[in-house]
């Protein structure tokens, strides 16, 4: 379980002052699937990196109960001037796992092949995309945080995400900020709409798409 | 209860070892490379800059100064003094150059830190150690008298500036300002690091205020493990310890302020 208990987020950036989020609570139980809807800008992918502990709350508590993954995405997580098996064994290493086993799976799931030994940075970002997923599937976590990043990629790697996450994981709990109506009316229980750094939680996906469209 | 708590720092400090080893790999890889000599270039420019300097002193100054061959003496300040601006420099910028890791949650921002201050350690020593040794067949450096106090200086002189290093990584972050002036500062610092004389040979009351840099008192030992009885040294273990105790924790202060509000992209 993943308990947010009101929850503010303000970046300064000299004079300037932005809440982005305020007062926001949020429950994930084990299993549940959560979709963030907001325009951009909103703080989906802020309220993602504070649930994940990769920035810190100005206020409030966030406390996890089981194991959550990083927000998967684009940049972040791994080292563009490391190769795709440097990161690979770097994972391996802070989350104490086997690297052998880690590498294998990459290797399989991402089909990037030699492009493996070249720095992350001369990647596409469908290829990060892959190597991102890939490593934080390598590691079983309780809970996964996903920012936007399942629709990048081609038909092929959309339908090995689907099987890794919705039908191998179909017991873990996911949080993903998108973009996309039908892919979370699709795949999601829960949805909470971020508008003007206040959050609403709707137990009904439907409703809270049409909410969403009115905005 | 207090088992429990105790397992859990022993499986915190686990954590925290193999995050520290990752990271000491990863740095030495992106730093080095793994084409020719690889991660021994760490020991390259303190070698290359305490040769220079002791044979542009030794042609200068002649063979010897108050008793100690010139070129031991100026390597054994040079090499010390590369290691406290290594760390430094190292340190600033530290946290946002490697944000992208706080994406793991048990990598803390010390972290960077500490496996940046330990390569500059152990490479500063392997270039003290190697330099040492040719110099030793030359016989152009004594064999150190009391390798014990050697290495309690070592170790005095890196911890302070370590905690220096503690305090300048956050505040690097916190204004652009004094991330410029950093660079000046650690020239200021070269009259008092004890590089080019020893307290001996000050006035009493000078030597009072010489010794109180904590740099001063580890450089003394350190010279007086290498030459022993040949020389006279004054010191005080306590003021490295303290400063560096005092210092280190006003710096994991400011880390823990700057943690809280970095943005990482």
């Amino acid at each position: 379980m993943i308990i947010c208990n009101n929850i503010c987020k303000a970046y300064e950036h000299g004079p300037i002052k932005k809440q982005v989020l305020k007062n926001v609570n949020l429950t994930v139980e084990p299993g549940e699937r959560v979709a963030l809807l907001g325009r951009n800008g909103a703080g989906k992918s802020t309220l993602i990196k504070l649930i994940g502990g990769v920035e810190i709350p100005t206020s409030g508590k966030i406390a996890r109960h089981m194991t959550v993954s990083w927000p998967l995405g684009f940049s972040g997580g791994f080292q563009g001037s490391l190769t795709g098996y440097d990161n690979a064994r770097f994972i391996a290493r802070i989350y104490n796992r086997d690297y052998a086993e880690i590498k294998s799976f990459v290797e399989d799931f991402t089909e990037l092949g030699k492009q493996l030994k070249s720095p992350v940075k001369t990647y596409s970002s469908g290829m990060r995309a892959r190597l991102a997923f890939a490593l934080s599937l390598a590691i079983e976590f309780d809970c996964y945080l996903i920012d936007e990043i399942i629709l990048v990629g081609d038909q092929n790697f959309h339908r090995k995400c689907h099987y890794e996450l919705f039908e191998k994981r179909s017991d873990r709990a996911m949080i993903l900020a998108s973009h996309s109506n039908e892919f979370v009316q699709a795949h999601c229980n829960k949805a909470m709409i971020i508008h003007n750094g206040q959050a609403s939680e709707y137990e009904d996906v439907n409703q809270a798409v049409e909410m969403y469209n009115g905005l | 209860m207090r088992q429990g708590s105790f397992r859990r720092l022993r499986e915190g400090w686990q954590v925290q070892g193999r995050v520290i080893h990752a990271l000491i790999i990863r740095e030495l890889n992106t730093r080095f490379g793994r084409e020719n000599i690889g991660f021994l270039w760490i020991m390259v420019e303190p070698l290359l800059f305490a040769c220079l300097v002791a044979f542009g002193w030794r042609l200068i100054k002649g063979p010897s100064e108050h008793g100690m061959s010139i070129i031991a003496f100026v390597v054994s300040g040079y090499i010390p003094i590369t290691l406290f601006r290594h760390i430094v420099s190292r340190s600033t910028a530290v946290f946002s150059a490697n944000g992208s890791l706080l994406y793991h949650r048990q990598i803390k921002i010390t972290d960077f830190l500490v496996a940046r201050f330990l390569i500059e350690m152990l490479g500063g020593l392997m270039a003290y150690l190697f330099i040492a040794c040719i110099l030793m067949a030359f016989d152009e450096f004594p064999v150190p008298a009391d390798m014990g106090m050697f290495i309690a200086g070592w170790t005095l002189y890196a911890l302070f500036s370590f905690s220096l290093g503690l305090v300048i990584a956050p505040l690097s972050e916190m204004s652009e300002i004094i991330e410029k002036f950093i660079p000046v500062t650690t020239y200021l610092m070269i009259p008092v690091s004890g590089l080019f004389g020893m307290a001996a040979w000050l006035a009493p009351d000078m030597r009072r205020y010489y010794l109180w840099s904590p740099f001063v008192n580890g450089m003394e030992m350190m010279r007086k493990g290498i030459w022993g009885d040949e020389i006279t040294v004054y010191y005080n273990i306590w003021n490295p310890i303290g400063c560096t105790l005092v210092i280190s924790a006003i710096g994991l202060f400011l880390c823990r302020r700057v943690r809280r509000t970095m943005s990482v992209d």
